[in-house]
């Protein structure tokens, strides 16, 4: 009897084992293909292994990829008014553009950074910066939507930015134009000797990235063109690019390329940052704008700050050195160790690595070459560890694999060179096209790259795609860099002009990615929780329109008594709790875009009716099967007229 | 029958998990809900299997006329299904600590058995009757009315048991966890009564030499 | 005893069985033919010197190709595979030797340099002719010296009004897409290292 209880049991057991699990398995035969296109397709269904964040350049926003397909996923509004979310129409995300000279619409987007922790990315936010008016901003990498941005004063050129320090303590900013500073009326070719330019140091907080300009560094009058942060041993050293060490004001191509070297100059931030915590620095009055955007109140504010901490470095000796390096050095990395630091000299057909270790005992054994603006100049054989002789023309960007190889593009010759760090050979090279400019390795400037694939970026694209006129998207190209010799896959366009990109692994991101903001948590001063909240309000000639919509209708869809000169406020809340459902919202004659409101989200546009009539206004995204129904008038009367204000839905 | 009266005292103990646990489960999948929404029947009230899937549900089944799904409050049921269920499991309890002093024997094991599974038996009568009444009983003005081929209202009354589908739903209803755990608590029962009968046809002293 | 470990089974089956209940079947089957397998091949005429396009400005390639004067250096070009080196955005300054500022080296000089075995020697003398910029004659008169895309530097003198880099004479300039065409009167020798 036993034995057969067991046996039933046992069976019973094995039985449910083959119910419940038996299809579960993988089959694939992937350890054999080897193509290009196996390795760039990603089947219907399947994901992509990375996201790719490029900078969108003059679009002023930041594009989403996915690699190895090249599929752009989204734009992300950062400096940019955006009508296709309605970023910078509406009223809550209207001060996120806000500057000491007012609103902007627009600026020109360059370098992504991913937040790091331990050197190695750690998928909070994506740190980018606008060049032209300098801000600062940062994207979650939960909602993907920009969440602060903050201007830096005394820059001009922000554009050896926004690269942060290994833990996330800072997000550095670093000026290409020297200014005066403060900023006066003065001779222009009074510029030698008088234009600074400022290094920021913006401190993120840890818990919630809040930025603050800590301190700002005030530097010779050069341009500072990119930077990096030391990382490892060389932790708590910043290193930044310059050009134009000639100090000219004009004619740049010609007066900026007599020297034959110019610096990089390195950093000691944590030495400044611990002579400003005691006391060190100038408070200097400043105007800068700091705008936060509330995920729970769906609102950005914008404040003004007025003052700022400045640092003369020679008040800190032993904070700042110059490191000759070659033809205005154009990019400046520092590879996964930390130990070197690489100058490309744009004009250049070589590429100058510095060594960390022989920096400091240079330091230490006071090898100078004298000093520039009291900040000593070390002597270039000193630091100096090796230069690979490429055989190109016009190196730009380096990142890292993490197998002891360094990419570097050349923009004149139009391909990228792999070449080892430490001996400095040059491995193998692969044109691209054409003209490359930036480079991307996923993590390919931290402590851990992924060096699977690298995506060169590209500035020319002329005959890779099907023409379409004088203006064409740039072109990138994806190479396999997993072998000795790297391997072109595919060819794909961006958008705008990706100056930089940063990518990681989709791991990272995709379990923290939100689906949708919820209503119970909507902070929104004009929120309307519930169908039953929706209501008409007036105030003098302000009109308050608390909306609410889930599929297919809005509530009120009927308004009357609105009048001619009104400023008419439709504060709209998507009821959907559901992911992937967002409502639009127009209506006729409106001088602004449209908006775009998430599930779970309040967003507020204004429209002042300029006509008598009965003027309809609808959803604008295709919501559900009845979205064609999705729609509502508003009865706009003549500005004496005295028709009482009345709202209504299914009556 | 000291083993058989273990059993009977565990297994009514078995039908606690429809407390914490879902009795039933019904998945509504489509190519647009590649996570299916899904509503987890207990027997004190209907959850969502994720926070928003009742909501989300009553949303899609508007356009079809359907009500929303009942709150707690909405039906007898969930009000008197956790009462009986105490009171079955106080009961079992009791009985087999009598079996276990033999104040009663075996046969008040089997009709506890037969009582629990005429109770589960209406249970899921009353189930599908609510479903039929809930998947047909739809608001003349429904966005869509949809037909079958020879002119009768299409039901939308979900499956008591296994996969249908729907319009683009794909609907699949299964016992849930809650469910599992009574009938392993049910299953001790029948064993406990199986093995009461076997011990009262054999000698006395073989139950005491176990 | 017993009674208590065949509980214990018969639970752990059963605690066994609802974990199994509650594995959700994600089934992937990944099945990729491996049959026809395109790569991508980079034939050696690609490249932008290969675009055809009749509207824009010549490049500096261009104008080299187009000057019956230049033959000897077009040659020279073709033979070190320095097409699309010429054809990019630049800025690139050429110094284009003409036919006679090549006949003028010794005798067989040039027939040596088109060897194939030579290519590198010929790529280091072309690349010493081109400059990374935009030089108008009259702005070189500002440098001392160019920095040269082989990564050696020539000297810019001025004699007489005239401009002569490294010991060539520029007879006459061309104004190309990309950048600027010096005519020279001389072949430019790099300096030995």
């Amino acid at each position: 009897m036993k034995k057969i209880r067991y046996s039933t049991l046992a069976f019973l057991g094995l039985a449910l084992v083959f119910a419940s699990c038996n299809d579960a398995g993988k089959s694939s035969n992937g350890a054999l293909s080897s193509s290009a296109a196996e390795k760039v397709y990603v089947a219907p269904g399947e994901q992509d292994e990375y996201y790719a964040f490029l900078s969108g350049g003059y679009s002023g926003n930041l594009t989403v990829y996915g690699l190895p397909s090249g599929r752009m996923f989204k734009e992300i509004p950062v400096f940019s008014q955006f009508p296709t979310s309605g970023y910078g129409y509406s009223e809550e995300t209207k001060p996120m553009l806000n500057t000491s000279f007012g609103f902007i619409p627009w600026d020109d987007l360059h370098h992504p950074d991913i937040s790091q922790t331990n050197g190695e990315l750690d998928g909070r936010w994506v740190f980018v910066n606008g060049n032209n008016t300098p801000r600062i901003a940062r994207v979650s990498l939960s909602t993907f939507e920009t969440e602060e941005i903050i201007e830096v004063p005394n820059s001009a050129g922000n554009h050896s930015s926004s690269f942060i320090t290994e833990n996330t303590e800072y997000v550095v900013a670093g000026t290409r134009f020297s200014v005066p500073v403060p900023q006066r009326d003065m001779p222009i070719n009074e510029y030698k000797g008088n234009f600074k330019g400022a290094l920021s140091f913006i401190s993120v907080a840890p818990e919630d990235g809040r930025m603050n300009l800590e301190f700002q560094v005030l530097m010779p009058g050069f341009n500072y063109d990119l930077s990096h942060p030391g990382r490892g041993k060389s932790h708590g050293w910043f290193f930044f690019s310059t050009y134009n060490t000639e100090e000219a004001n004009s004619l740049l191509e010609v007066m900026a390329s007599q020297n034959d070297k110019d610096f990089i100059a390195a950093v000691n931030w944590q030495k400044i940052e611990e002579y400003v915590k005691n006391g060190g620095g100038t408070k200097m009055p400043a105007n800068y704008a700091h705008n936060v955007y509330d995920e729970e109140s769906h609102t950005g504010i914008s404040t003004m700050k007025k003052e700022v901490i400045t640092v003369d470095p020679t008040m800190v000796p032993g904070s700042i050195y110059f490191l000759p390096t070659p033809k205005s050095p154009h990019g400046c990395d520092v590879n996964p160790t930390g130990e070197y630091i690489i100058g490309s000299g744009k004009l250049s057909a070589d590429i100058t690595v510095h060594s960390f270790d022989k920096m400091l005992a240079a330091i230490e054994g006071e090898k100078f070459d004298g000093e520039a603006y009291g900040i000593p100049v070390l002597n270039f054989e000193e630091v100096l560890a090796g230069t690979v002789k490429s055989g190109g023309l016009g190196p730009l960007h380096t990142e890292f694999d993490g197998k002891g190889n360094a990419y570097t593009t050349f923009f004149i010759s139009s391909e990228v060179v792999k070449w080892n760090v430490g001996t400095w050979e040059v491995v193998d090279r692969k044109p691209t096209y054409y003209s490359v400019g930036h480079l991307m390795i996923p993590g390919g400037n931290s402590r851990k790259p992924f060096g699977k694939y690298v995506v060169a970026m590209n500035k020319i694209t002329k005959d890779r795609y099907l023409p379409t006129g004088p203006e064409m998207e740039h072109s990138a190209q994806i190479y396999d860099i997993s072998g000795e010799k790297m391997e072109l896959l595919y060819d794909f366009p961006t958008h705008g002009e990706p100056h930089y990109a940063a990518g990681c692994p989709a791991e990272l991101l995709k379990p923290n990615s939100k689906k949708i903001y919820r209503l119970d948590e909507n902070k929104h001063k004009y929120a309307t929780l519930g169908p039953n909240d929706a209501r008409v309000e007036r105030e003098g000639n302000e009109v308050h329109i608390y909306m609410s919509t889930i599929r297919s209708h809005f509530t009120p869809d009927n308004i009357e008594g609105v009048k001619v000169g009104d400023k008419v406020y439709f504060h709209i809340t998507n009821q959907e709790q559901d992911f992937d459902v967002p409502h639009g919202f127009s209506i006729i004659g409106q001088n602004t875009s449209e908006i775009l409101v998430m599930p779970g989200q309040t967003k507020t546009s204004v429209w002042e009716p300029k006509r008598v009539g009965v003027w309809p206004f609808y959803c604008t995204d295709f919501c559900s099967a009845l979205h064609q129904e999705m729609q509502g008038y508003v009865r706009v009367s003549p500005t004496n007229s005295n028709i009482e204000l009345s709202w209504s839905v299914g009556e | 029958m000291k083993k058989a009266s273990i059993l009977m005292i565990l297994g009514p103990l078995f039908l606690l998990g429809l407390y914490f646990l879902p009795l039933w489960n019904i998945m509504l999948g489509a190519p647009q809900y590649p996570e299916p929404l899904g509503m987890n029947i207990h027997i004190n009230g209907i959850r969502g299997v994720s926070e928003f899937d009742i909501q989300n549900i009553d949303g899609l089944n508007h356009y079809i006329g359907m009500r929303t799904l009942p709150k707690d409050e909405d039906m007898w049921e969930f009000s008197a299904f956790p009462i009986i269920v105490g009171g079955m499991v106080a009961l079992g309890v009791f009985i087999g600590l009598l079996g276990f002093f033999k104040k009663l024997n075996y046969k008040w094991f089997w009709g506890w058995f037969i009582l629990m599974s005429v109770l589960g038996a209406l249970g899921m009568y009353d189930f599908n009757a609510w479903m039929v009444d809930y998947g047909t009983n739809l608001d003349p003005n429904a966005i869509m009315k949809l037909t079958n081929l020879d002119g009768t209202p299409i039901s939308y009354k979900p499956p008591l048991l296994g996969h249908v589908k729907m319009l683009n739903f794909d609907v699949t209803s299964m016992p849930a966890s809650g469910a599992w755990f009574m009938f392993v608590g049910m299953t001790l029962i029948f064993i406990a009564g199986y093995l009461g009968w076997k011990n009262s046809k054999s000698a006395p002293f073989l139950d005491t030499a176990e | 005893m017993k009674t208590t470990t065949k509980l214990g089974l018969f639970l752990g089956t059963f605690f066994l069985l609802i974990f199994l209940i509650g594995c959700k079947n994600e089934a992937k089957t990944v099945t990729r033919e491996t049959s026809s397998t395109p790569t991508t091949s980079e034939a050696k005429e690609q490249g932008q010197a290969f675009i055809e396009d009749d509207g824009s400005t010549p490049n500096v390639l261009n104008i080299a190709i187009g000057s019956p004067d230049h033959t000897t250096l077009v040659a020279a070009v073709q033979a070190a595979d320095l097409e699309n080196a010429l054809v990019n955005a630049g800025p690139l300054m050429v110094f284009a030797p003409t036919n006679k500022a090549f006949d003028a080296l010794p005798a067989g000089t040039v027939d040596d340099l088109l060897k194939p075995e030579n290519k590198e020697v010929l790529a280091n003398i072309l690349k010493y002719h081109v400059t990374p910029g935009n030089y108008s004659k009259e702005l070189i008169m500002k440098f001392k010296k160019l920095g040269q895309a082989n990564d050696q530097n020539v000297e810019v003198e001025v004699k007489d009004g005239e401009v002569y880099v490294g010991g060539a004479k520029i007879i006459a300039s061309v104004k190309a897409g990309n950048g600027i065409v010096h005519v020279v009167d001389k072949v430019m020798l790099p300096p030995a290292e």
